[in-house]
């Protein structure tokens, strides 16, 4: 079972997972634009039924910074 | 699956050139929209929709240029979204100081734009209507306040949809609608707003994105034409034939309102134009009962198209319906409490839509409310009519029984009117198109944007056929269109309503159609048949017609002159306009 998290953010981006580890973050990915954070936004929260703060939102500037958060949310990723 | 997995698979797969396409823009971030719009399309049959979406708040720049926004791709659909917030926010405020007329005139100019939008582009056009404004100034909870917000917010709706009902072919979009529908408190998503421009909750785009996706489908899918209903705790609560007429549940007071509630429904899809049938296990005689003495009734007899009670299974009823009113059986609804019926009914006739009825009573009325089974475009007067029409056909047939076939038709009076179709009969041709599956030789669909440009080109011709009799109107029931090159007219579209067949209006229609390609030129008139699984029965309607096949080009050709006369028992005409 690959990692949930991973796979969303291949799911939303279009991207294989492998493709894909905690430090991939905008600057890294070109997919992942400001319409793309918007997609993954809704699906994080769809995924986990939680709702994050536009400060949380913010901060998500990469796919580990985004599990931390989760985590801090007691979202087991 | 979920809507926008859906979508995204979809994506991932394609490569296939795409078979829809569809162009959204409005005053806010509209991205999240695709998934809804896209999932809903596919789930419809359309098999590879393409949506491009443009850059948000340029509406009167598509107004004026649409191509500079969506790019030189041919739309199926241009779909604008709009609120009076984003795009006129100094006249909003002025407004609650009785300052209106800016706002009004800046409503006004927004209509006019989209009036040249529609001159522009020739698919189909979906504007939706502004939503209340999200606005402290128009908060409803505050007390009093909310009021003056509420009235100025209604005047400029008023505005608006009396000027898009001017426009012709323009859909309104009721966004304003949906938001009842979904509610303030569920639909407006502020973090989003703030971070992406993006008022919406995933549950809202969803109901838009749907709600899009229906009117777009409406253009190109027939849709449902009858329903066939049970009777015993379907229409009524209760088994008339053990409760007896006094003790069935029909009346003011629940559980008998909700019956009434699911009739009322009924009948207003009735004056629609779909066709109501009864599929019944019951005496004959108790049901009518019901129907000619309860006062609760809604329904009435002669609501119903086709009455089929009796012991034997309900398949062989439903099979009778639709040979009666001439519909394939794809085009009906069937609707029962009964699991076992309808797992039947089901099985053997998998081509019904088979509907159980909702174990919670209450929703029963609601049952037909939410479905997209009726969802037309257009719904034209000779819908309205349908099912007097079919009753009338009722008294045709016992005269048929007594008299021999050829004094039958003699009596019948049959009078058929062939004319140049012009623009406001688009409705009624397209809707033809669209719908008619058996008495049709090509079974091309066209929207009706792409029928006004053939009505236009003059290398081609629409034809009409209204058919009468002494019974009654049938109304517009044939087209046909014309391809002129040089001397020799191509059948593109020849079709009928299966109700007038077998009585040679269809001969009388080909007969004038021949003549109107003598009269602009022609000399030979090429038909074609393209086969589907449904127009069997016209096979060979152009061989009994004096065409002649030629295998090289797999036409049926026939000499202007040679075509057939209109029969003798008919009364025929024709008008061009040209």
């Amino acid at each position: 079972m690959s990692d949930v998290l991973i796979q969303l953010f291949a799911d939303v981006l279009q991207v294989e997972p492998s493709a894909l580890d905690d430090n991939i973050s905008p600057d890294t990915l070109q997919r992942w634009d400001s319409l793309a954070a918007m997609h993954l936004v809704a699906a994080i929260e769809e995924k986990f039924k939680i709702e994050l703060s536009t400060k949380e939102i913010m901060e998500m500037s990469s796919i580990g910074r985004t599990r931390k958060i989760l985590q801090g949310k007691n979202v087991q990723v | 699956m979920d809507p926008k997995a859906k979508w995204r698979e979809h994506q991932r797969r394609i490569k296939q050139p795409s078979n829809i396409s569809i162009a959204l823009a409005g005053s806010v971030t509209l991205e999240p929209l695709e998934p809804y719009v896209g999932a809903h399309l596919l789930q419809k049959g359309f098999k590879s929709p393409n949506i491009v979406i443009g850059a948000f708040n340029q509406i009167h720049q598509i107004c004026f240029d649409y191509k500079s926004v969506f790019g030189n791709e041919d739309f199926d659909a241009i779909v604008l979204l709009w609120r009076l917030e984003d795009i006129f926010p100094l006249a909003l405020d002025q407004s609650l100081e009785k300052q209106t007329s800016t706002l009004f005139q800046e409503i006004e100019k927004l209509a006019k734009a989209i009036k040249n939008l529609r001159g522009a582009f020739n698919g189909t056009l979906i504007v939706s209507t502004p939503p209340y404004p999200f606005l402290p100034e128009f908060e409803v909870l505050n007390l009093g306040q909310g009021v003056s917000g509420m009235v100025v917010y209604q005047e400029a709706l008023h505005i608006w949809t009396e000027e898009m009902s001017k426009l012709k072919r323009v859909q309104l979009l009721d966004l304003h609608g949906l938001l009842l529908n979904t509610g303030l408190k569920n639909a407006y998503d502020v973090r989003k707003w703030y971070l992406y421009h993006q008022p919406y909750t995933e549950i809202f785009w969803q109901e838009i994105g749907t709600q899009i996706g229906r009117i777009i489908s409406a253009e190109k899918i027939s849709p449902k034409k009858c329903i066939v209903l049970d009777c015993d705790d379907t229409l009524w609560g209760g088994i008339v034939g053990e409760d007896g007429l006094q003790g069935i549940r029909l009346g003011d007071e629940f559980p008998g309102k909700a019956f009434c509630d699911f009739q009322r429904y009924l009948l207003w899809l009735k004056n629609n134009g779909i066709f109501l049938t009864i599929a019944s296990k019951n005496n004959p005689d108790d049901v009518f009962e019901v129907f000619d003495k309860h006062d609760a009734m809604v329904l009435s007899r002669k609501d119903i198209a086709a009455f089929e009670i009796g012991w034997e299974s309900k398949v062989e009823g439903i099979k009778r319906i639709a040979k009666k009113l001439n519909i394939g059986l794809d085009s009906l609804v069937f609707i029962d409490d009964s699991a076992k019926e309808i797992g039947e009914v089901r099985d053997r006739l998998s081509e019904v839509t088979c509907l159980l009825t909702p174990e919670e009573l209450a929703h029963l009325p609601g049952l037909l409310r939410k479905t997209d089974l009726f969802d037309t475009s257009e719904i034209t007067d000779e819908d309205r009519k349908r099912t007097e029409m079919i009753v009338s056909e009722q008294s045709r047939l016992s005269l048929q029984e007594a008299l021999s076939e050829v004094d039958f038709r003699k009596s019948l009076k049959l009078e058929v009117h062939v004319f140049e179709m012009e623009k406001q009969h688009l409705a009624r041709i397209t809707q033809l198109i669209n719908k008619t599956n058996q008495f049709n030789m090509t079974t091309i669909r066209r929207t009706q944007n792409e029928v006004e440009v053939l009505v236009k080109n003059k290398d081609f011709l629409v034809l009409g056929c209204e058919v009468k009799d002494r019974y009654g109107e049938y109304g517009l029931v044939g087209v046909a269109i014309l391809k002129k090159k040089n001397k020799v007219c191509d059948i593109d579209t020849l079709l009928m309503s299966c109700r007038v067949l077998g009585r040679g209006a269809e001969t009388a229609f080909i007969a004038k159609l021949a003549e109107s390609a003598e009269i602009i030129g022609c000399e030979e008139i090429y038909g074609h048949y393209i086969s589907t699984p449904k127009n069997k029965m016209v096979r060979d309607l152009y061989k009994k017609h004096n065409f002649r096949h030629d295998s090289e080009s797999d036409a049926w050709i026939v000499k202007t002159d040679a075509a057939p006369k209109v029969p003798k028992h008919i009364q025929a005409s024709l008008r061009l306009v040209r």
